[in-house]
C-alpha cells in the first residue's frame, strides 16, 4: 500500500521532530557538546547602543584587510632584486625597478580586480585604524576602561600600535618613492636610539640602509607575525567582552548588576551581519570609486631619489608632525651624537604617549582610589578632569597631525613655510594648555545646567474662562524619567538561566538579564 | 629628607646638570663641520656635459647648440628690436631701468636685477609666465598669472634685451615626437620632484619662497625653466642633455598634466592628506552614522 509522502507535513516528519536543521545541530551536539555554549552565546546580552557599534566598525574592517590582503600576497613578490619594467604603464616602461615594486604595479594593471583589492585594502586599512581611534575615545571618555576592563584597555591598546605599525609595513612594501622614503625615516629613528641605535638599525635591515633584505623581513612581519599577533588580542579582546559582559549607559531598568539588551539571536545577529556587510560595501565603493596611493605616479625608490610633500598615511601623521616641529637640537660629546631633534620627538615622545595610554585605568585609579566594580558608564561631563585630560592629549595630537602638513599648508594658503612651522610649535603647546581648562569649563556648567543632555519639554499654554492664560510646563518625556522605571513584562524565554531574577522585557525585544 | 636617599639624588642632579653642560660645550669647541664637494655632485661651477663632444659654445663659454635635434632653440627677430625698447621702457623700466642694468632700490643693490645677457629665454619666460611686469614688486616670489603682455610683445623685449649683450639660451622649441616618457620620469624623479614633488604639485620652500604647481605649464616654457633657472631654481645646463630635457618636458606635459588615474577619482595629487580626510570622513564618518541608525539611541 502506498503512501502519500509528497505533503509537507510528512516531509517535517521524515526529518525528526526538530527539522532537518535542528537534527543536525543534535548530531553535532552529540560529537561536539555544542549545545550548552551556543546557547548561551545566542542568548548573550548586547546593550546595542550605537556608539557599542564603532568597534564594530574596525572589527569588521580587519575582516576586509585580512581578505583583501590575502589576494595580494598571491601577486605580491617580496623581493628587492633588480628587474626591467616591461608592463603596461608607458612611464615606467624599461626603468630598473625593484620586483617589489614591479609586481605592485602589475597586480594593480595587469590583475583582474587587482587594483580593486589594492585599494580597498588600503582604505579598509585607513578605516580600521581609524574606527580603533574612535572606539578608543567612547572607551576613554564614557569610563568604559574601569575595573574590571582594565585588561581590555591595555590589549585594545597594543592592538592600536600594532595596527599601526603594521599599516606602516604595508605601506612600505611597494617600494615606490614615497614609500621608500618612509623607511628611510624609519632606518634613521631607530639609528637615533642612543647607544644601541646603530645595532639595532642593522640588525633590523641587515646592513646599512636600503639594503636588499628589509622588504622580505617587513612583508614576512606584515602578512605573518604582526596579523597573527593581532588575531589573537582581537580574540582576546572579545572572549573578555563576552566574559565581562557589555557596560551599559544609565537607563530606564539599567543597574550596576544587569544587563539590558537585545540577545545575540536573532535581533543582533541580524543587526551585526548586516553591518559587516555596510563595512564591507562602504570599503568596496571606496576601493572602486576614490584612488588611493596611486604607486605608478611616484615611480621606483632609488637612494638617490626624494619627493617633495611625502607624507605618512593618517595615523603616523602625528609622529610626522612631532619630527617636524620639535628645534633641531642635538648631542655631542664624547665622540657621540645623540640626534635629539629625532630621538624626543620620535621615540621618546610616542613611548611616553603610549605608556600612559595604558597606565591610565591604573593612574585614575590611583587618584580616585576607587577600587568598585564599574558597569554603567559615565557621562563625560560627569567626569571632568578625566574628559578634560582626554582632550588635551587628542588635541595635542590633532596639533601634531595638521603640523605633517606644514608644506601644504603654507602652500596652499601662500604663507611662508617658516611661519607656519612657529606656529604649529606654538599651537602644540598652548592648544593643549587651553583644551583642559575650556574643556573643563564646559563639563561643570553641563553638570550645573538641569536637565542638560535632555530634550526640553514645551510649555502648554491655556486660556481660562476669565480670559487669563497660563503657562503649564508639559510633562518630563517617558526616556527622561528615573532610571529605574520599569520595563513592560515580555514571556520569560525558558532557556534564560536564573529565570527567577531574570525580569526579560520590553520593546523590540529588549531583554534583561543579571550579570 | 632621609640621608639614604642623598646620595644617589646628588649623584641623579649631577647628570642632569653636567650632561647638558658638557654636550653643549662641546658643541661650542667642536671645529666647524667642514664639507668637501665629492665628484659626484653637481652646481653650477662644475656642471657636467655628458655630451660635450656635440656643445657648440661662444668665445665666451656660453652653450649656443647643443648639437641635436631634440630641441630648436630660435632667436627673436632684430627687427623687434625698436618695438621692444618702448615696450620695456613702458613696462619694465620702472625697476630694471632704462638700461635694463637694474637699479638698486634704497640701498638694496640687487634687489631688482641686470637683465643684460641673460639671454632670450629668461626674458621670455619671466614675461610670457605672468610674473613680470611684477603684480607686487616687494614680494619674496612672484606667482605665475595671466601674462599681461602679449606673446610678441615678450618676443620683441626679449630682442630689444638680447641686442643689448647677445647671449643664450634663445627661445626653445622641444621636439617631443621622439621624446622618451619614461626617462623622462625617471630624469624628473631624480631632477624636479625633490622641489615640484613627484606628482608636480608644487610646494612650499623656505621663507615664502615656493616650487610652483606644474599642472598647466607649455612646453617651451618647461624648457625655458629648466635651461635658464628663474628664481631659486637651479639652472640645469650642461648636466641634461637636450634630449633628457625632452624627455622630461614629456613627461611633464603628459603625465604630470593629465595623470592617469585608473583607481577613480585622483583626490587632487594630494596624497595622504586628501586620502586620510575621505578615510576618517567619508570611511569612519559614515559608517558611524550606519551604526548610530542600526544602534539605540537614548
Amino acid at each position: 500500500m502506498s503512501q502519500t509522502v509528497n505533503t509537507k507535513r510528512a516531509q517535517r516528519e521524515k526529518s525528526g521532530p526538530y527539522g532537518k536543521l535542528g537534527h543536525a545541530l543534535n548530531e553535532l551536539d552529540d560529537r561536539m557538546g555544542v549545545a550548552k555554549g551556543g546557547r548561551s552565546f545566542l542568548d548573550k546580552i548586547f546593550p546595542d547602543h550605537w556608539s557599542f557599534m564603532l568597534g564594530e566598525i574596525a572589527l569588521y574592517s580587519f575582516v576586509v584587510v585580512l581578505a583583501t590582503g590575502v589576494f595580494l600576497t598571491l601577486y605580491y613578490v617580496p623581493s628587492q632584486a633588480l628587474t626591467t619594467y616591461t608592463g603596461s604603464y608607458l612611464p615606467l616602461y624599461g626603468q630598473r625597478v625593484t620586483e617589489a615594486f614591479a609586481s605592485t604595479v602589475n597586480l594593480s594593471f595587469a590583475v583582474r580586480a587587482g587594483l580593486l583589492m589594492r585599494q580597498m585594502h588600503h582604505w579598509s586599512c585607513n578605516i580600521f585604524i581609524g574606527a580603533i581611534v574612535v572606539h578608543m575615545g567612547r572607551v576613554f571618555f564614557t569610563g568604559a576602561f574601569r575595573k574590571p576592563r582594565e585588561t581590555n584597555w591595555v590589549i585594545g591598546t597594543t592592538l592600536l600600535i600594532l595596527a599601526i605599525v603594521n599599516g606602516f609595513l604595508g605601506y612600505s612594501l611597494p617600494d615606490d618613492l614615497v614609500s621608500g622614503t618612509g623607511i628611510r625615516i624609519a632606518y634613521s629613528i631607530i639609528l637615533s636610539i642612543p647607544v644601541v641605535g646603530t645595532y639595532v638599525a642593522f640588525f633590523l635591515f641587515g646592513g646599512n640602509f636600503p639594503g636588499t633584505s628589509i622588504l622580505p623581513r617587513f612583508f614576512i612581519l606584515h602578512v605573518l607575525i604582526i596579523p597573527l599577533i593581532i588575531l589573537g588580542l582581537v580574540g582576546a579582546h572579545m572572549v573578555l567582552l563576552v566574559r565581562q559582559k557589555h557596560t551599559q549607559f544609565p537607563g530606564k531598568g539599567k543597574t550596576e548588576n544587569n544587563v539590558v539588551g537585545t540577545p545575540m539571536y536573532p535581533v543582533f545577529m541580524a543587526k551585526t551581519t548586516g553591518f559587516m556587510f555596510v563595512v564591507a560595501g562602504a570599503t568596496a565603493l571606496l576601493g572602486a570609486f576614490a584612488q588611493i596611493n596611486p604607486i605608478w605616479q611616484f615611480g621606483p625608490y632609488t637612494a638617490s631619489r626624494i619627493s617633495y610633500a611625502v607624507q605618512p598615511d593618517w595615523y603616523m601623521g602625528f609622529l610626522d608632525g612631532a619630527l617636524r616641529i620639535f628645534p633641531s637640537w642635538s648631542f655631542h660629546s664624547f665622540g657621540h651624537t645623540i640626534p635629539l631633534e629625532v630621538t624626543i620627538p620620535a621615540v621618546i615622545f610616542p613611548g611616553i604617549l603610549f605608556n600612559l595610554v595604558m597606565a591610565w585605568p591604573a593612574i585614575e585609579r590611583k587618584f580616585t582610589k576607587d577600587n568598585e566594580m564599574h558597569n554603567l558608564l559615565d557621562r563625560p561631563s560627569n567626569r571632568p578632569k578625566r574628559t578634560s585630560a582626554g582632550v588635551a592629549v587628542a588635541v595635542l595630537c590633532s596639533m601634531l597631525f595638521i603640523a605633517s602638513s606644514t608644506d601644504v599648508i603654507a602652500n596652499f594658503f601662500h604663507l611662508s613655510l617658516n611661519s607656519v612651522l612657529w606656529a604649529m610649535r606654538i599651537l602644540c603647546i598652548v592648544m593643549p594648555v587651553l583644551a583642559y581648562p575650556v574643556t573643563y569649563r564646559i563639563c561643570r556648567e553641563m553638570q550645573g545646567f538641569a536637565g542638560a543632555g535632555k530634550r526640553k519639554t514645551t510649555n502648554i499654554v491655556t486660556r481660562t474662562a476669565e480670559g487669563e492664560y497660563v503657562a503649564t510646563p508639559a510633562p518630563v518625556y517617558v526616556d527622561d524619567l528615573a532610571h529605574e522605571h520599569e520595563l513592560d513584562a515580555l514571556p520569560v524565554p525558558t532557556y534564560v538561566v536564573d529565570a527567577e531574577d531574570a525580569v526579560p522585557a520590553g520593546e523590540g525585544g529588549v531583554r534583561r538579564v543579571p550579570r | 629628607m632621609k640621608s639614604r636617599y642623598r646620595a644617589p639624588l646628588i649623584a641623579v642632579a649631577a647628570l642632569v646638570v653636567v650632561f647638558p653642560v658638557l654636550g653643549l660645550a662641546s658643541a661650542a669647541l667642536a671645529a666647524p663641520h667642514t664639507y668637501t664637494r665629492t665628484p659626484y655632485q653637481t652646481g653650477r661651477a662644475n656642471a657636467g656635459t655628458p655630451n660635450s663632444t656635440n656643445v657648440v659654445k661662444n668665445a665666451s663659454g656660453a652653450i649656443v647648440s647643443y648639437g641635436n635635434s631634440a630641441i630648436t632653440y630660435t632667436a627673436p627677430s632684430p627687427a623687434l628690436a625698436t618695438l621692444g625698447q618702448s615696450l620695456f621702457l613702458e613696462n619694465c623700466a620702472s625697476c630694471h631701468g632704462v638700461a635694463a642694468n637694474g637699479v638698486p632700490a634704497n640701498g638694496t643693490a640687487g634687489a631688482f636685477p641686470n637683465l643684460v645677457g641673460l639671454g632670450p629665454a629668461t626674458i621670455d619666460f619671466w614675461i610670457e609666465s605672468g610674473r613680470m611686469p611684477a603684480a607686487d614688486t616687494r614680494a619674496v616670489q612672484a606667482n605665475r598669472r595671466v601674462p599681461r603682455l602679449s606673446q610678441s610683445q615678450a618676443l620683441a623685449i626679449a630682442a630689444w634685451v638680447n641686442s643689448l649683450s647677445p647671449s643664450y639660451p634663445d627661445i626653445p622649441s622641444p621636439n617631443l615626437a621622439s621624446a622618451n616618457v619614461s626617462d623622462g620620469a625617471a630624469l624628473f624623479a631624480l631632477n624636479c620632484a625633490a622641489c615640484h614633488t613627484i606628482e608636480g604639485d608644487g610646494d612650499a620652500l623656505a621663507a615664502g619662497t615656493f616650487a610652483p604647481s606644474l599642472r598647466n605649464i607649455p612646453a617651451y616654457q618647461v624648457v625655458e625653466a629648466i635651461r635658464t633657472g628663474p628664481g631659486n631654481m637651479p639652472r640645469f645646463t650642461g648636466n641634461l642633455s637636450d634630449f633628457q630635457v625632452a624627455d622630461i618636458v614629456k613627461f611633464v606635459t603628459t603625465e604630470i598634466q593629465h595623470p592617469q588615474n585608473p583607481g577613480g577619482f585622483g583626490l587632487g595629487g594630494l596624497g595622504p592628506v586628501a586620502e586620510g580626510f575621505v578615510g576618517l570622513l567619508l570611511g569612519v564618518g559614515l559608517l558611524a552614522l550606519v551604526g548610530f541608525w542600526v544602534g539605540e539611541r537614548q
